[in-house]
């Protein structure tokens, strides 16, 4: 269905599954590519955006979930690209999760997601979670 | 996607994993059923070589870790090549730079290693 309501939105799902994540990464790469971003900057987003899907598709696998989705939304605007991830992929019960080496990638995709975004936020959903962040354009 | 992996061994035993493409959650299982074939060789040093991969995620770090650990702790090492400021920047910003020795080219890599070794 056409978004009337946002007309500088894109919006995509895809399987909560490790090959699919490609797929988030090059859209934005599209999306990000339409703002007044540098090269590098282009590049913290689409990293941004890899390492936030595959935390969504870990915690679908730690979880069980086999059919879950990862909705991408970005919206752009002249100063600033914000984009929204939310997964279907159950709770992120860090407590079960046990502090193993498994867990190394996830603290350091988080660890990425910080240093690569001006704004990022983490909320739980039901059934998944909700990840915000946003890049300003002209920053560096 | 866009991933391809070589692992060849140099004429004095020295095992190097050339990368390809991307290297993130669907591809880096495969990094990791290599380096620890590597590991259960015997292997006291590997190098990686990153220099045409032009993405590189943190599963592919958390492989490269776990597989640097389990080296030193054969006192052994990973040794990467990357002259790339893009995938290099992934272990400035992480502060990785720190941890690995990273080459620009695998002459310098091999250079170094036989350098530690004598």
């Amino acid at each position: 269905m056409p978004n009337s309501v946002c007309p500088t939105c894109v919006e995509l799902t895809i399987p909560c599954v490790p090959e699919f994540v490609g797929v988030a990464r090059l859209a934005i790469l599209g999306v990000a590519s339409r703002m007044k971003f540098s090269y590098d900057e282009v590049e913290d987003v689409r990293l941004a955006v890899g390492e936030a899907c595959t935390t969504s598709v870990e915690w679908a696998q730690r979880n069980a979930k086999e059919n879950s989705t990862i909705t991408l939304r970005s919206e752009i605007d002249s100063k600033k690209l914000t984009v929204d991830i939310f997964d279907n992929a159950g709770a992120r019960n860090t407590d079960s999760a046990g502090a193993d080496a498994e867990q190394e990638p996830e603290n350091l995709g988080a660890l990425l997601i910080t240093l690569l975004v001006d704004e990022v936020s983490v909320e739980a959903t039901d059934g998944g979670t909700h990840v915000r962040m946003v890049k300003y354009a002209g920053q560096r | 996607m866009n991933f391809k992996m070589d692992m060849r061994t140099l004429d004095h035993g020295l095992p190097i994993i050339d990368l390809e493409g991307e290297v993130d959650v669907y591809t880096a299982p495969q990094l990791k059923q290599q380096v620890i074939s590597v590991l259960e060789s015997g292997a006291k040093e590997l190098i990686v070589d990153l220099t045409k991969v032009d993405y590189l995620d943190s599963t592919a770090l958390g492989v490269l870790i776990g597989g640097l650990k389990r080296m030193r702790e054969a006192d052994g090492n990973v040794t990467l090549v990357c002259p790339s400021p893009r995938i290099k920047r992934v272990f400035e910003i992480t502060g990785l730079d720190k941890i690995f020795d990273i080459y620009n080219t695998q002459e310098d890599a091999q250079e170094a290693i036989g350098k530690e070794n004598i």
